[in-house]
């Protein structure tokens, strides 16, 4: 197992337009069959250093490159990106992109046929039955889910039979239940075809649960590579990176920040917390059953709601069944289901943008059907999933101030330029005003697109899946930037399949499975009911899971209601 | 509900889109989609150039019969034909207007009828052969006629990303509406309301334009790592990619007997 694949030494590299090195003086050696993710915020050098792996740089992003990078023993300099693309497949973050045939045959066997292999129609087959996919191949691209697409440029990777593969963040692109299904077929091909692994991950539960070892990197630098366990112990070394180790491992250690080990997993920390006595919460009333003191006023009302659509065989396609619900003014609700189950659907439904075909739904007494989305659009705000699609001008103010500049005349907008002023300062983004919204982070975007939202002044604003595809510390920003929201909209929903930010965020939860509302009701309620999650494919926070197991009545919701309510055990170990 | 608002419930983006992709990739099932691609366009370009050589509205109206039965066979896309139809209608009209106006008589229009056919019967062929060959296998047969591998990747790519741009497109259009303010006064013929959505129409292909463009370059450094360009200078590849084309018995035969029909007719 000692045999290194990988061997880096020196390797220093400057992108052509920066004056900063991205990586500086990286020493680091891989091993033969390892399972390695790399962690560190953005900006650490994590997909500069794999670059180098794969060899795309020095070969085709220029740059000052020094040191050496050896790949099986050869150095990457003196191996062609063709020959080495065939020892290491790296599998993109924006995998999208990276399928490029019309069908998951021709995109798996394009690898194979470009090198000249004569078998490569085997290659493909054989690739896809490693991925237990074989069912897809004569599917188009296109019609495919995010998951099975996810799969299909894994399948490319692996029909050329590389040694090593390379994911950059799968999981953030992923809802949690495909990300566990690609986490699992990664081990098997780790464990039964000795395919070293590498992934750039943020979600420090899937690397507890999968890999072998981490590398923690920091401005450009390779801080240390250790097993899974001491690197997630480590508490110290992550959070000051602002990486955070599994929520039972932060709550272990936020209750006793000197023990030597803490657990990773909730069975660990089940048996870790076993002596532990739990308190009873400090307001006894307040166990979440949210304050029904004002009178309910309806702001959203859906009847009997469906929706179908055609598809390119000829067949209809369900999409919402018969969905009945109200939704009052000043609820923060969550609609949390995985991908395909509706979410998105049911919210641009209340937007107008897309009618029922079936039963009526109402915002505010008016019948979305007979009303076009622009004139909805000054009570209700959508928030897209990928803040790209909201950048319709070239500079963030613009975007910010589109809304009220089509509804006023140009004499008025000094003063809306204050309110404008206003919302930019406080969503941070003084500096990137002038920025065109393409050229911002992931994190930033979101502020964005939600600052966009805002400005609008709606009664109720719709977030598509907020915090997707975001690394934890942009996450974490988002998750900021909606405390925010609380002072300016009365009404928030969000669409989303991070539990944990339904759990923290939310008093409402709406569960949607196969276009449908499988269960309806406050936020604690629904956490608390484990077969219900399980059979929607849900994977509650492991903080809900570990208060549910240690018999901690009402359940936590968060990682600061557990350790508020669990008394300190330094005396016992794992 | 105005009319405009109806017609553009029935023909908007999403049944476009597919009406597309199934043009495209639709029909595996016709006996044209099942010969070679490289005979079908041999073929195509027979009846593309054969009716410019012809004035007789007879022989004309017999070749023309005869792309005809093609297309019926080949099951062509409806929304494709209708599109058709109407353009040749509207042609007709035209010209009898325009015949009438500038004191032309009959003999005008029916030598314009004449060119009127000429095209029609191009655009059935066309219709008739790019139904049934989908892009990959065009790409494939222009490759093997020693088209740059650059330009038959470029159309078989271009038909991959068309719903991921429609979709992308779609986005952005609501984007504009959700944010935007249609006029309150329709117009005559809600012409005012129709302009507004021209307007974002068009403006809406400027963000899709800059975001394509961030993407393209994930595309370029996995086409190299896929080995593109690799096998871009490499003819034993191109060898192995086409080595499905065959042309096999059935091929001659549809590419013999359309060539003795149009020889019949011509001496006829």
């Amino acid at each position: 197992m000692s045999e290194s694949i990988i061997r880096i030494e020196g390797l220093s590299f400057v992108y052509p337009a920066n004056e900063r090195p991205s990586l500086d003086n990286i020493d680091l050696e891989i091993n033969k069959g390892d399972f390695v993710s790399i962690i560190g915020g953005n900006g650490s050098g994590k997909t500069t250093l794999c670059k180098c792996i794969n060899g795309i740089i020095p070969h085709f992003i220029a740059g000052d490159f020094y040191g050496e990078v050896k790949v099986c023993g050869v150095d990457t300099l003196d191996m062609p990106v063709s020959t080495l693309a065939q020892r290491v497949s790296y599998i993109y973050q924006d995998f999208e992109s990276q399928l490029v045939r019309p069908t998951v045959l021709d995109d798996v066997t394009f690898g194979p046929l470009n090198f000249g292999m004569k078998d490569y129609h085997q290659k493909g087959m054989e690739a896809l039955r490693m991925l237990d996919i074989e069912g897809l191949k004569d599917r188009f691209i296109w019609e495919l889910s995010g998951g099975q697409k996810h799969l299909t440029a894994l399948a490319g990777a692996l029909s050329v039979k590389p040694d090593i593969i390379i994911i950059d963040e799968p999981a953030a692109q992923l809802d949690p239940y495909n990300a566990v299904a690609i986490y699992r077929r990664l081990k098997i091909l780790n464990e039964s075809f000795g395919i070293t692994v590498i992934t750039i991950e943020h979600n420090t539960e899937l690397i507890a649960e999968y890999c072998n070892s981490v590398i923690l990197m920091d401005a450009g630098r390779a801080v240390w590579i250790k097993p899974v366990r001491d690197a997630l112990n480590a508490v110290n070394d992550l959070v000051k990176r602002n990486i955070y180790p599994p929520q039972v491992s932060q709550a272990a250690w936020r209750i006793s920040p000197n023990m030597p080990s803490y657990p990773l997993t909730v069975g660990e920390a089940e048996k870790y917390f076993a002596a532990a006595r739990i308190q009873c919460p400090v307001e006894s009333n307040d166990c979440g059953l949210g304050d029904d003191a004002h009178m309910p006023h309806p702001a959203i009302e859906f009847k009997d709601v469906s929706l179908w659509f055609r598809s390119l065989t000829e067949t209809t396609k369900n999409v919402l069944k018969d969905i009945s619900l109200s939704i009052n003014e000043g609820e923060n609700v969550a609609i949390v289901g995985n991908n395909g189950a509706g979410k998105s659907t049911l919210l641009k439904m209340i937007t107008g943008v897309i009618k029922p075909k079936g039963g009526h739904i109402t915002v505010y007494g008016t019948e979305t059907a007979e009303i076009m989305p622009e004139e909805l659009s000054s009570t209700v705000a959508y928030i897209y999933q990928n803040p790209e699609e909201m950048f319709i001008e070239d500079s963030i103010r613009k975007d910010i101030s589109y809304f009220l500049k089509t509804r006023h005349k140009a004499h008025e907008y000094e003063v809306l330029d204050y309110f404008i002023n206003d919302i930019i300062k406080s969503f941070g983004l003084e500096d990137l005003q002038h920025k065109d919204g393409r050229m911002l982070s992931g994190g930033q975007q979101r502020r964005a697109s939600l600052a966009i939202g805002v400005a609008m002044q709606p009664k109720i604003l719709l977030l598509d899946e907020p915090t997707g595809s975001l690394d934890i510390e942009s996450r974490r920003e988002m998750v900021n930037s909606l405390e925010l929201l609380k002072d300016r909209v009365k009404t928030v929903i969000i669409a989303t399949h991070d539990m944990s930010l339904a759990a923290e965020w939310a008093d409402r939860v709406i569960v949607m499975k196969d276009g449908r509302i499988i269960a309806d009701g406050d936020t604690r309620s629904i956490f608390d009911d484990i077969t219900l999650l399980d059979q929607c494919h849900l994977k509650p926070p492991q903080i809900v899971e570990l208060s549910k197991r240690l018999n901690m009545r009402p359940i936590a919701l968060s990682i600061d209601e557990f350790t508020s309510r669990i008394s300190s055990i330094d005396e016992v170990m794992i | 509900m105005n009319p405009f608002k109806g017609m553009l419930d029935k023909i908007n983006v999403e049944s476009v889109e597919l009406e597309l992709m199934r043009t495209a990739y639709g029909s595996t099932t016709t006996l044209l989609s099942k010969l070679d691609p490289r005979i079908l366009m041999v073929w195509y370009l027979i009846f593309a150039f054969a009716p410019w050589f012809f004035f007789d509205s007879a022989k004309l109206l017999s070749i023309f019969a005869f792309v005809t039965v093609i297309t019926a066979i080949s099951k062509a896309n409806k929304l494709v034909l209708f599109l058709l139809c109407l353009g040749i209608i509207g042609q007709m009209a035209c010209y009898a207007i325009v015949a009438y106006f500038l004191g032309g008589n009959m003999a005008a229009l029916a030598a314009l009828l004449t060119l009127t056919l000429k095209l029609a019967t191009i655009s059935l062929a066309s219709i008739a052969v790019f139904s049934n060959i989908d892009p990959e296998r065009f790409s494939d047969a222009l490759l093997s006629f020693g088209a740059p591998a650059q330009l038959a990747f470029s159309i078989s790519y271009g038909y991959r990303v068309i719903p991921v741009m429609v979709e992308e497109y779609k986005d952005i259009m609501l984007s504009f509406r959700l944010r935007g303010h249609a006029p309150s006064k329709k117009g005559f013929l809600s012409w005012r309301y129709a302009y507004y959505l021209l307007k974002i129409a068009v403006l809406a292909f400027y963000p899709l334009i800059l975001n394509t463009a961030k993407r393209i370059r994930t595309t370029i450094e996995a086409l190299e790592t896929k080995g593109f360009s690799y096998a871009m200078n490499n003819n034993d590849v191109k060898r192995l990619k086409l080595s499905y084309l065959k042309i096999k018995a059935a091929d001659i035969i549809f590419l013999l007997v359309s060539i003795l029909i149009l020889i019949a007719i011509i001496l006829i």
